[in-house]
């Protein structure tokens, strides 16, 4: 089983490719190995509450853990409580304790 | 891998375009937190992140003048991040792609930056403990 | 170390560096003993079926000289012993799916990713 944490920077309002990378990322967590997603930039956008993008909700509804960056929440003025539920909070400190923990760290 | 404790980054942005800079730079400034030795490869635009004649300037809109305004350089954060790694006695080593220097004709970079090429990437990569590349749109 | 190195994007920088700046840096460090998989997605699967060199650019009194030529950068890739896939989902999509892939070129499935991804111990999307 590997670990692979995916830095999701684009987002599915503007990125058609977000629907082939949200796939994949299930795909990868439904095949056993150990997926997380971090938010990042507009990536966080699809994250608040009402936010209407069922090929990211498909990811909470599979249980893939979802992280947002603070410092990007805290640009759009989206607070904790404006997130969709099981969707933790995180600096990019984590992007640095994958690496070094010899997961597999991919940007989108 | 010959420095477990060593991280490598790939990056292409070039300053003053996109937000994926700045994340690339809190990603270095997180690594550095984390006692970890950094080495960047910057690739197409990314080589112009080290430029020294890069200046700060007033904002008639914002109504401030140079001092006022503080308007970031990434030069600066790069030197910030050599300072932070000085501190925390960690390695922070920068090789901008030559060939895109050429051709850009930013040859005039901060110091502690280099010149190298693909080797070299794939040199810091073999070296370090995990990379990470983040490419441009 | 092998590393799979994901082309999502195409035409990026084609015309001004006379390459794909990706395929580029692949056959580079390939040249210094790198061990590397690429794998052709998005828009990348055009070079997958690409057969001509790219158009010349001309520009006033300039004219270029020396447009890309894919066709021969993967051909050279492919037979310098790294791997070049290409979803053939994405060919599909783009209407590309009945053009010949390229020589050397392996179209591989949407569900067949993660086998890939697992082949590598890293994986470099750019």
């Amino acid at each position: 089983m590997s670990q692979y944490l995916f830095i999701q920077s684009q987002d599915p309002f503007t990125e058609s490719r977000t629907r082939h990378q949200f796939d994949l990322i299930g795909q990868l967590h439904e095949a056993g190995h150990d997926v997380s997603v971090l938010l990042v930039q507009n990536g966080v956008t699809p994250a608040r509450r009402g936010a209407r993008t069922g090929s990211f909700d498909r990811l909470l509804d599979w249980g893939v853990p979802v992280l947002a960056d603070t410092f990007s929440l805290e640009q759009r003025e989206i607070d904790d409580a404006d997130l969709k539920d099981n969707i933790g909070l995180s600096s990019l400190h984590v992007v640095i304790d994958a690496m070094l923990a010899n997961g597999k760290v991919i940007w989108h | 891998m010959s420095h477990p404790r060593t991280l490598t980054f790939a990056f292409m942005e070039p300053p003053f375009e996109s937000e994926r800079t700045i994340t690339f730079f809190r990603l270095l400034d997180a690594a550095l937190d984390r006692d970890v030795g950094v080495r960047v490869f910057a690739y197409e635009g990314a080589v112009a992140l080290t430029f020294a004649r890069q200046q700060p300037h007033g904002n008639a809109v914002h109504g401030r003048d140079s001092a006022e305004e503080a308007h970031p350089l990434t030069k600066d954060w790069v030197q910030a991040l050599q300072e932070k790694a000085r501190a925390r006695t960690v390695g922070f080593e920068w090789i901008n792609c030559g060939l895109c220097v050429d051709e850009r004709g930013v040859n005039d970079v901060i110091e502690g930056c280099g010149r190298g090429g693909p080797p070299d990437l794939w040199r810091y990569a073999t070296d370090a403990r995990n990379t990470l590349t983040i490419g441009t749109r | 170390m092998k590393v799979l190195q994901v082309i999502d994007q195409a035409y990026r920088t084609t015309t001004e560096e006379q390459d794909d700046t990706i395929v580029w840096l692949t056959r580079s460090m390939r040249g210094v003993g790198g061990n590397l998989m690429i794998l052709l997605s998005g828009h990348g699967v055009h070079y997958a079926v690409l057969r001509e060199r790219q158009p010349t650019l001309t520009l006033g009194n300039w004219r270029q000289t020396q447009p890309a030529e894919i066709p021969r950068d993967i051909t050279e890739l492919v037979n310098s012993g790294v791997p070049v896939y290409a979803v053939q989902d994405d060919l599909e999509e783009r209407g590309l799916g009945d053009l010949p892939l390229q020589g050397g070129v392996r179209p591989i499935s949407r569900r067949a990713l993660p086998e890939l991804y697992e082949e590598a111990d890293q994986v470099w999307q750019w």
